[in-house]
Protein backbone atom coordinates (compact mmCIF):
# COMPACT_ATOMS: atom_id res chain seq x y z
CA UNK A 1 0.00 0.00 0.00
CA UNK A 2 1.97 3.01 -1.28
CA UNK A 3 -0.61 5.73 -0.97
CA UNK A 4 -3.88 6.12 0.11
CA UNK A 5 -5.42 6.21 -3.63
CA UNK A 6 -4.93 2.74 -3.57
CA UNK A 7 -6.76 1.61 -0.60
CA UNK A 8 -9.50 0.52 -2.83
CA UNK A 9 -13.30 -0.30 -1.69
CA UNK A 10 -14.09 -1.26 2.01
CA UNK A 11 -13.93 -5.29 2.52
CA UNK A 12 -17.29 -5.21 4.26
CA UNK A 13 -18.82 -3.81 0.79
CA UNK A 14 -16.95 -5.47 -1.78
CA UNK A 15 -17.19 -8.69 0.71
CA UNK A 16 -21.00 -8.40 0.86
CA UNK A 17 -21.61 -7.08 -2.51
CA UNK A 18 -19.46 -10.78 -3.30
CA UNK A 19 -22.11 -12.65 -1.69
CA UNK A 20 -25.04 -10.85 -3.68
CA UNK A 21 -23.15 -12.06 -6.54
CA UNK A 22 -23.29 -15.34 -5.08
CA UNK A 23 -26.93 -15.53 -4.66
CA UNK A 24 -27.76 -14.22 -8.12
CA UNK A 25 -25.24 -16.98 -9.26
CA UNK A 26 -27.05 -19.69 -7.26
CA UNK A 27 -30.64 -18.30 -8.16
CA UNK A 28 -30.33 -17.20 -12.12
CA UNK A 29 -27.55 -19.87 -12.81
CA UNK A 30 -27.92 -23.17 -9.92
CA UNK A 31 -24.25 -22.65 -9.74
CA UNK A 32 -21.92 -22.01 -6.42
CA UNK A 33 -18.35 -20.06 -6.63
CA UNK A 34 -15.78 -22.74 -6.99
CA UNK A 35 -12.40 -23.06 -8.71
CA UNK A 36 -10.21 -25.97 -7.92
CA UNK A 37 -11.87 -28.18 -9.99
CA UNK A 38 -11.41 -26.29 -13.37
CA UNK A 39 -7.18 -26.87 -12.62
CA UNK A 40 -8.11 -30.49 -12.89
CA UNK A 41 -9.65 -30.02 -16.17
CA UNK A 42 -7.24 -28.03 -17.61
CA UNK A 43 -4.32 -30.55 -16.31
CA UNK A 44 -6.37 -33.24 -18.18
CA UNK A 45 -7.16 -31.25 -21.21
CA UNK A 46 -2.58 -31.20 -21.58
CA UNK A 47 -2.28 -34.68 -20.84
CA UNK A 48 -5.25 -35.57 -23.50
CA UNK A 49 -3.36 -33.65 -25.93
CA UNK A 50 0.31 -34.29 -25.16
CA UNK A 51 -0.06 -38.08 -23.78
CA UNK A 52 -2.90 -39.62 -24.83
CA UNK A 53 -2.83 -42.90 -24.21
CA UNK A 54 -1.43 -41.84 -20.04
CA UNK A 55 -4.53 -39.67 -19.74
CA UNK A 56 -7.12 -42.55 -21.01
CA UNK A 57 -5.83 -44.46 -18.53
CA UNK A 58 -6.35 -42.25 -15.32
CA UNK A 59 -9.22 -42.81 -13.92
CA UNK A 60 -9.91 -39.58 -12.42
CA UNK A 61 -10.28 -38.18 -16.29
CA UNK A 62 -13.55 -39.95 -16.10
CA UNK A 63 -14.86 -38.39 -13.30
CA UNK A 64 -13.50 -34.73 -13.82
CA UNK A 65 -13.74 -34.25 -17.38
CA UNK A 66 -11.68 -31.75 -19.54
CA UNK A 67 -14.05 -29.70 -20.49
CA UNK A 68 -14.69 -26.40 -20.45
CA UNK A 69 -18.12 -25.60 -18.42
CA UNK A 70 -19.05 -22.82 -15.85
CA UNK A 71 -16.46 -22.73 -13.56
CA UNK A 72 -13.85 -22.26 -16.33
CA UNK A 73 -15.60 -19.43 -17.81
CA UNK A 74 -15.84 -18.71 -13.77
CA UNK A 75 -12.38 -18.73 -13.73
CA UNK A 76 -11.48 -16.77 -16.39
CA UNK A 77 -13.91 -13.82 -15.73
CA UNK A 78 -11.76 -13.23 -12.56
CA UNK A 79 -8.94 -12.86 -14.65
CA UNK A 80 -10.97 -10.10 -16.26
CA UNK A 81 -12.80 -8.63 -13.92
CA UNK A 82 -9.54 -8.06 -11.82
CA UNK A 83 -7.92 -6.32 -15.41
CA UNK A 84 -10.77 -4.11 -15.88
CA UNK A 85 -11.39 -3.07 -11.87
CA UNK A 86 -7.15 -2.57 -11.54
CA UNK A 87 -7.22 -0.66 -14.95
CA UNK A 88 -10.02 1.65 -14.48
CA UNK A 89 -8.77 2.54 -10.86
CA UNK A 90 -5.04 3.15 -11.96
CA UNK A 91 -3.91 0.04 -9.63
CA UNK A 92 -3.27 -2.02 -12.18
CA UNK A 93 0.69 -2.65 -11.54
CA UNK A 94 3.08 -5.21 -12.87
CA UNK A 95 4.81 -7.32 -9.70
CA UNK A 96 7.51 -10.10 -10.22
CA UNK A 97 8.20 -10.14 -6.52
CA UNK A 98 5.67 -9.16 -3.78
CA UNK A 99 6.74 -6.44 -1.49
CA UNK A 100 6.63 -8.66 1.61
CA UNK A 101 8.67 -11.44 0.02
CA UNK A 102 11.02 -9.50 -1.03
CA UNK A 103 11.79 -7.71 1.97
CA UNK A 104 12.23 -11.30 3.72
CA UNK A 105 13.85 -13.34 1.03
CA UNK A 106 15.34 -11.04 -1.43
CA UNK A 107 14.31 -9.64 -5.00
CA UNK A 108 15.49 -12.81 -7.04
CA UNK A 109 12.48 -14.04 -9.27
CA UNK A 110 13.86 -17.32 -9.66
CA UNK A 111 13.54 -17.91 -5.87
CA UNK A 112 10.36 -16.53 -5.78
CA UNK A 113 9.20 -18.86 -9.03
CA UNK A 114 10.59 -21.97 -7.61
CA UNK A 115 8.79 -21.48 -4.10
CA UNK A 116 5.77 -20.00 -6.11
CA UNK A 117 5.64 -23.13 -8.26
CA UNK A 118 6.25 -26.07 -5.28
CA UNK A 119 3.94 -23.96 -3.32
CA UNK A 120 0.90 -24.17 -5.70
CA UNK A 121 1.22 -27.97 -6.66
CA UNK A 122 0.82 -28.21 -2.41
CA UNK A 123 -1.85 -26.19 -2.24
CA UNK A 124 -3.89 -28.05 -5.31
CA UNK A 125 -2.41 -31.55 -4.32
CA UNK A 126 -4.45 -30.94 -1.32
CA UNK A 127 -7.31 -28.64 -2.10
CA UNK A 128 -7.88 -31.44 -4.57
CA UNK A 129 -7.87 -34.20 -2.01
CA UNK A 130 -10.22 -32.15 0.59
CA UNK A 131 -12.41 -31.36 -2.37
CA UNK A 132 -13.08 -27.92 -1.71
CA UNK B 1 -24.28 -21.97 -24.11
CA UNK B 2 -26.27 -19.52 -21.69
CA UNK B 3 -23.93 -21.64 -18.72
CA UNK B 4 -20.91 -20.72 -20.08
CA UNK B 5 -22.11 -17.17 -20.67
CA UNK B 6 -23.50 -17.28 -16.80
CA UNK B 7 -20.15 -18.11 -15.48
CA UNK B 8 -18.00 -15.71 -17.17
CA UNK B 9 -20.51 -13.17 -16.15
CA UNK B 10 -20.02 -14.30 -12.46
CA UNK B 11 -16.78 -14.28 -13.03
CA UNK B 12 -15.89 -10.87 -14.16
CA UNK B 13 -18.11 -9.41 -10.97
CA UNK B 14 -16.45 -11.80 -8.55
CA UNK B 15 -12.96 -10.58 -10.05
CA UNK B 16 -14.29 -7.28 -10.32
CA UNK B 17 -14.85 -7.05 -6.52
CA UNK B 18 -11.81 -9.03 -5.47
CA UNK B 19 -9.81 -6.19 -6.83
CA UNK B 20 -12.20 -3.26 -5.45
CA UNK B 21 -11.38 -5.17 -1.75
CA UNK B 22 -7.37 -5.50 -2.53
CA UNK B 23 -7.82 -9.28 -1.59
CA UNK B 24 -5.60 -10.33 -4.50
CA UNK B 25 -2.09 -9.36 -2.95
CA UNK B 26 0.43 -11.92 -1.52
CA UNK B 27 1.03 -9.33 0.84
CA UNK B 28 -2.75 -9.00 2.00
CA UNK B 29 -3.07 -12.97 1.79
CA UNK B 30 0.42 -13.78 4.10
CA UNK B 31 -0.83 -10.86 6.32
CA UNK B 32 -3.95 -13.17 7.19
CA UNK B 33 -2.39 -15.71 7.62
CA UNK B 34 -0.09 -14.26 10.23
CA UNK B 35 -3.14 -12.88 11.81
CA UNK B 36 -1.71 -8.63 10.89
CA UNK B 37 -3.96 -8.10 8.18
CA UNK B 38 -7.55 -9.26 8.42
CA UNK B 39 -8.98 -7.50 5.35
CA UNK B 40 -9.34 -11.06 3.77
CA UNK B 41 -11.05 -12.36 6.35
CA UNK B 42 -13.56 -8.75 6.94
CA UNK B 43 -13.98 -10.17 2.56
CA UNK B 44 -15.00 -13.57 3.41
CA UNK B 45 -17.30 -13.39 6.45
CA UNK B 46 -19.49 -10.30 4.80
CA UNK B 47 -19.62 -12.69 1.82
CA UNK B 48 -20.60 -15.89 3.85
CA UNK B 49 -22.74 -13.99 5.60
CA UNK B 50 -24.87 -11.72 2.90
CA UNK B 51 -24.71 -15.43 0.51
CA UNK B 52 -25.79 -17.74 3.43
CA UNK B 53 -28.64 -15.59 4.21
CA UNK B 54 -30.00 -15.05 0.76
CA UNK B 55 -29.08 -18.99 -0.55
CA UNK B 56 -31.17 -20.30 2.57
CA UNK B 57 -34.15 -18.22 1.80
CA UNK B 58 -34.56 -19.20 -1.71
CA UNK B 59 -33.89 -22.54 -0.21
CA UNK B 60 -37.09 -22.00 1.85
CA UNK B 61 -38.69 -21.10 -0.90
CA UNK B 62 -37.83 -23.75 -2.87
CA UNK B 63 -35.98 -22.02 -5.95
CA UNK B 64 -32.53 -23.41 -5.07
CA UNK B 65 -31.05 -26.61 -3.99
CA UNK B 66 -27.67 -26.59 -1.77
CA UNK B 67 -25.21 -28.58 -3.83
CA UNK B 68 -23.46 -30.18 -1.09
CA UNK B 69 -20.25 -31.78 -1.05
CA UNK B 70 -19.33 -34.46 1.40
CA UNK B 71 -17.83 -34.65 4.89
CA UNK B 72 -14.83 -37.01 4.94
CA UNK B 73 -13.06 -36.01 7.49
CA UNK B 74 -9.99 -37.81 6.60
CA UNK B 75 -9.74 -36.32 3.45
CA UNK B 76 -10.79 -32.54 4.36
CA UNK B 77 -8.34 -32.36 7.29
CA UNK B 78 -5.26 -33.71 5.59
CA UNK B 79 -5.90 -31.82 2.14
CA UNK B 80 -6.67 -28.53 4.10
CA UNK B 81 -3.36 -28.69 6.06
CA UNK B 82 -1.65 -29.82 2.62
CA UNK B 83 -3.69 -26.71 1.47
CA UNK B 84 -2.53 -24.83 4.03
CA UNK B 85 1.19 -25.35 4.00
CA UNK B 86 1.13 -24.79 -0.23
CA UNK B 87 -1.03 -21.37 0.80
CA UNK B 88 1.42 -20.52 2.88
CA UNK B 89 4.76 -20.70 0.25
CA UNK B 90 2.61 -19.31 -2.80
CA UNK B 91 0.44 -16.15 -0.74
CA UNK B 92 -2.25 -16.93 -3.23
CA UNK B 93 -5.30 -19.41 -3.49
CA UNK B 94 -6.27 -20.82 -6.43
CA UNK B 95 -9.38 -18.31 -7.10
CA UNK B 96 -6.93 -15.10 -6.09
CA UNK B 97 -4.00 -16.07 -7.96
CA UNK B 98 -5.80 -15.46 -11.25
CA UNK B 99 -7.51 -12.30 -10.11
CA UNK B 100 -3.82 -11.09 -8.81
CA UNK B 101 -2.43 -11.77 -12.97
CA UNK B 102 -5.28 -9.63 -13.98
CA UNK B 103 -3.93 -6.71 -11.52
CA UNK B 104 -0.25 -7.38 -13.22
CA UNK B 105 1.17 -9.95 -9.95
CA UNK B 106 3.20 -12.12 -12.80
CA UNK B 107 4.53 -14.43 -10.14
CA UNK B 108 1.04 -15.63 -10.02
CA UNK B 109 1.95 -17.60 -13.00
CA UNK B 110 4.43 -19.60 -11.42
CA UNK B 111 1.42 -20.27 -8.98
CA UNK B 112 -0.84 -21.40 -11.54
CA UNK B 113 1.42 -23.81 -13.41
CA UNK B 114 2.38 -25.51 -9.86
CA UNK B 115 -1.17 -26.12 -9.66
CA UNK B 116 -1.83 -27.73 -12.66
CA UNK B 117 0.95 -30.02 -11.77
CA UNK B 118 -0.65 -30.48 -8.50
CA UNK B 119 -3.78 -31.57 -10.12
CA UNK B 120 -2.31 -33.91 -12.26
CA UNK B 121 -0.60 -35.41 -9.32
CA UNK B 122 -3.61 -35.89 -7.58
CA UNK B 123 -5.52 -37.35 -10.17
CA UNK B 124 -2.40 -39.94 -10.44
CA UNK B 125 -2.99 -40.41 -6.86
CA UNK B 126 -6.49 -40.86 -6.87
CA UNK B 127 -7.06 -44.37 -6.96
CA UNK B 128 -4.56 -44.62 -3.82
CA UNK B 129 -6.59 -41.96 -2.03
CA UNK B 130 -9.95 -43.15 -2.85
CA UNK B 131 -9.39 -46.53 -1.13
CA UNK B 132 -7.35 -45.21 1.72
CA UNK B 133 -7.80 -41.10 3.04
CA UNK B 134 -11.25 -41.25 1.33
CA UNK B 135 -12.99 -43.41 3.40
CA UNK B 136 -11.75 -42.19 6.66
CA UNK B 137 -14.17 -40.68 8.37
CA UNK B 138 -16.78 -40.66 5.94
CA UNK B 139 -20.22 -38.82 7.31
CA UNK B 140 -21.67 -37.83 3.52
CA UNK B 141 -23.72 -35.08 2.60
CA UNK B 142 -23.96 -33.43 5.87
CA UNK B 143 -24.43 -29.51 7.35
CA UNK B 144 -24.01 -28.29 11.06
CA UNK B 145 -27.98 -27.66 11.42
CA UNK B 146 -28.48 -31.45 10.66
CA UNK B 147 -25.59 -32.53 12.82
CA UNK B 148 -26.86 -29.93 15.61
CA UNK B 149 -30.63 -30.95 14.71
CA UNK B 150 -31.93 -27.66 14.70
CA UNK B 151 -33.34 -25.22 12.13
CA UNK B 152 -30.80 -23.43 10.22
CA UNK B 153 -32.26 -20.08 11.32
CA UNK B 154 -30.61 -21.20 14.02
CA UNK B 155 -27.35 -21.51 12.86
CA UNK B 156 -27.18 -18.51 10.65
CA UNK B 157 -28.00 -15.88 13.12
CA UNK B 158 -24.93 -17.63 15.25
CA UNK B 159 -22.69 -17.26 12.71
CA UNK B 160 -23.82 -13.78 11.98
CA UNK B 161 -23.18 -12.51 15.79
CA UNK B 162 -19.54 -14.87 15.85
CA UNK B 163 -18.70 -12.99 12.40
CA UNK B 164 -19.76 -9.02 13.82
CA UNK B 165 -17.78 -10.05 16.82
CA UNK B 166 -14.91 -11.17 14.65
CA UNK B 167 -15.28 -7.92 13.08
CA UNK B 168 -15.30 -5.77 16.15
CA UNK B 169 -12.70 -7.09 17.53
CA UNK B 170 -10.19 -6.72 14.29
CA UNK B 171 -11.63 -3.18 13.96
CA UNK B 172 -11.16 -2.24 18.01
CA UNK B 173 -7.17 -3.60 17.13
CA UNK B 174 -6.57 -1.96 13.93
CA UNK B 175 -5.91 -5.24 11.68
Amino acid sequence: MRSNKDSGWSPYLAGSLTGLVAILSVWIGDKFYGVSTTFSRVAGMIEKYFTPERFTSIEYFTRVAPKIDWQFMFVIGIFLGALISSITSKSFKWVSVPDRWRSRFGSSIIKRAFFAFIGGAVAMFGARLADG
Amino acid sequence: MNMLIYGFITGILFGFLLQKGRVLRYDKQIGALLLQDMTIVKFMFSSIMVAMVGIYILKDMGMVKLDLKPTILGANILGSIIFGLGWGMLGYCPGTQIGALGEGRWDALWGIGGMIVGAALHAEAYPYLKGTVMTWGNYGKITLPDILDVSHWVVIPVFIIFGLIVFLICERKGL
